[in-house]
């Protein structure tokens, strides 16, 4: 017989997760990325991500992409430790490609957040010491149930569904409440056209990186930007990118 | 005491075994075309083409048992390979040279345990039909590997009118669903174990086609499709 048994195996027990991942960086070489934001409009969910990843006070890199297909129907974005986070994506995807082949049968939305909790809370004995910390906005489409949804969680674990939008990283704190505002004045972001929540959206982005240091601007690099429908995910085209950025900016 | 000659015997019994359970086995035509990379194969209660990997699926004529645990045995070492290394390092020659031919191998020569009864077809999608791979499995653990197209069979003279067939009708420009008549055809041919030009009812009888199809361009994460519902309008 071939060494392999039938019983049932989990992806992290088959490659010994959260032991696979490398070993601790210290905090200074732990490189972050920074602001991403998650808006509904109608039909879809639109993920937004500066480029800019930090390490302490340098700038690392400034073309990050902080926003990760998990599957065709989940996106990730991603605030806090790169490396870590990166990996943590990473060992999703794997995961859940597992389990589908395994099962022949997709892992539910269910599975795939609680999955989602539990590597966070693998990786919480590295965050408790302040190395790794990261934060994920998961996006993700229900085929079950014909929906779209937004999850946020803390260090721990903990998960958190948020109706409208979802932000995380460095300058989210700074554009929070303009969600709300925006909701007030123009509506639910769920009920409106993608192009205009990309401008809402690029908007808060914008504002970020002129309150905080360590979200970048969008003049040289444009934003990272995908749309998550039923349909699948996508990225925005550039050329739309650029476009809303030149009109925000001609403001 | 086992003397050479009983072993050689047993071993030759053995073979005769496996053999006669494998000669019912419906055949799988594998193909492979700009599109993608096709396994094609009629199916009857019991699912037989599967996802191993992002480009690599496979489908087996045996034992059920025996079948699902190349499976299992197979998925688990592309995954743990792919996810220690990358996607992009998971081939079925390291596949099937290290993790199935060894065991298989074993099992066959060792008296004292069950052999494989089981006959498989590994496909393996790469950016041009010239660097699709096909890897024909035998229950003893030997391997064949095969360009454009492959098929597993019952029987070996069965298998050699199939590669006939299609050495002859192949062109890597197919359509899929030009692809999809011309593996049906050969699957007939294949499944014609008594040369009266009509498939033999024990295969074709309440069966119908199951295609497993690797799409070589397009943006979806998952590239493999199991098609099956559709698969009815082609015969």
């Amino acid at each position: 017989m071939f060494d392999s048994h039938n019983k049932f195996r989990t992806f992290a027990e088959l490659v010994g997760f959260p032991d696979s991942l490398g070993s601790p960086v210290p905090a200074a070489a732990d490189t972050h990325g920074t602001t991403v934001l998650c808006l509904r409009y109608k039909n879809g969910i639109l993920n937004l991500g500066d480029r800019r990843a930090t390490a302490a006070n340098y700038i690392m890199y400034d073309r990050a992409d902080k926003i990760l297909t998990l599957d065709d129907h989940t996106l990730v974005a991603i605030s806090g430790s790169f490396a870590r986070s990166v990996e943590i994506a990473r060992y999703l995807r794997h995961a859940f490609k597992y389990y589908s082949r395994t099962q022949l049968q997709d892992m539910s939305l269910e599975g795939k957040l609680q999955e989602v909790s539990r590597a966070l809370a693998g990786n919480l004995s590295m965050s408790l010491d302040g190395i790794g910390v990261f934060v994920p906005i998961v996006s993700a489409y229900n085929p079950a149930t014909d929906s779209l949804g937004i999850y946020f969680y803390d260090v721990m674990g903990a998960r958190f569904e948020s109706g409208e939008y979802g932000a995380a990283g460095s300058g989210s704190d700074r554009i929070r409440g303009v969600f709300d505002y925006i909701q007030r004045e123009k509506g639910p972001f769920d009920k409106r056209p993608l192009d205009d929540v990309l401008k809402d959206g690029l908007t808060m982005l914008d504002i970020a990186s002129r309150l905080d240091s360590a979200t970048g601007d969008m003049t040289n690099t444009l934003p990272a930007a995908k749309t998550l429908t039923k349909d699948g995910i996508a990225d925005v085209p550039s050329s739309t990118l650029a476009k809303a950025v030149k009109s925000i900016h001609s403001k | 005491m086992l003397s050479p000659y009983d072993w050689q015997e047993s071993i030759t019994q053995r073979a005769q075994y496996i053999e006669n359970r494998l000669r019912s086995g419906s055949p799988i035509v594998g193909l492979s075309i700009d599109e993608g990379c096709i396994l094609y194969t009629y199916r009857k209660n019991v699912r037989k083409v599967y996802e191993v990997y992002d480009r690599v699926m496979f489908s087996a004529i045996g034992q059920q048992a025996d079948v699902e645990s190349m499976r299992v045995t197979s998925i688990d070492f592309a995954h743990q390979e792919g996810y220690a290394h990358s996607e992009e390092d998971v081939t079925i020659g390291r596949l099937v040279g290290f993790a199935l031919s060894g065991p298989m191998k074993r099992a066959f020569g060792d008296l004292t345990i069950a052999p494989f009864v089981i006959h498989a077809l590994f496909a393996e999608m790469n950016a041009k039909p010239d660097e699709d791979l096909f890897i024909w499995l035998h229950y003893d653990g030997d391997f064949v590997a095969h360009r454009h197209f492959a098929v597993a069979g019952g029987t070996g003279p069965v298998e050699q009118r199939m590669r006939d067939y299609l050495s002859e009708k192949y062109d890597p420009k197919m359509k899929f669903d030009e692809a999809i008549r011309l593996a049906d055809a050969a699957w007939r041919i294949g499944a014609d174990r008594d040369g009266n030009g009509q498939p033999d009812d024990e295969l074709f009888r309440g069966a119908y086609p199951e295609i497993g199809f690797l799409e070589r361009n397009v943006d979806r994460v998952r590239r493999f499709r199991l098609i099956q519902e559709e698969a009815k309008r082609f015969p």
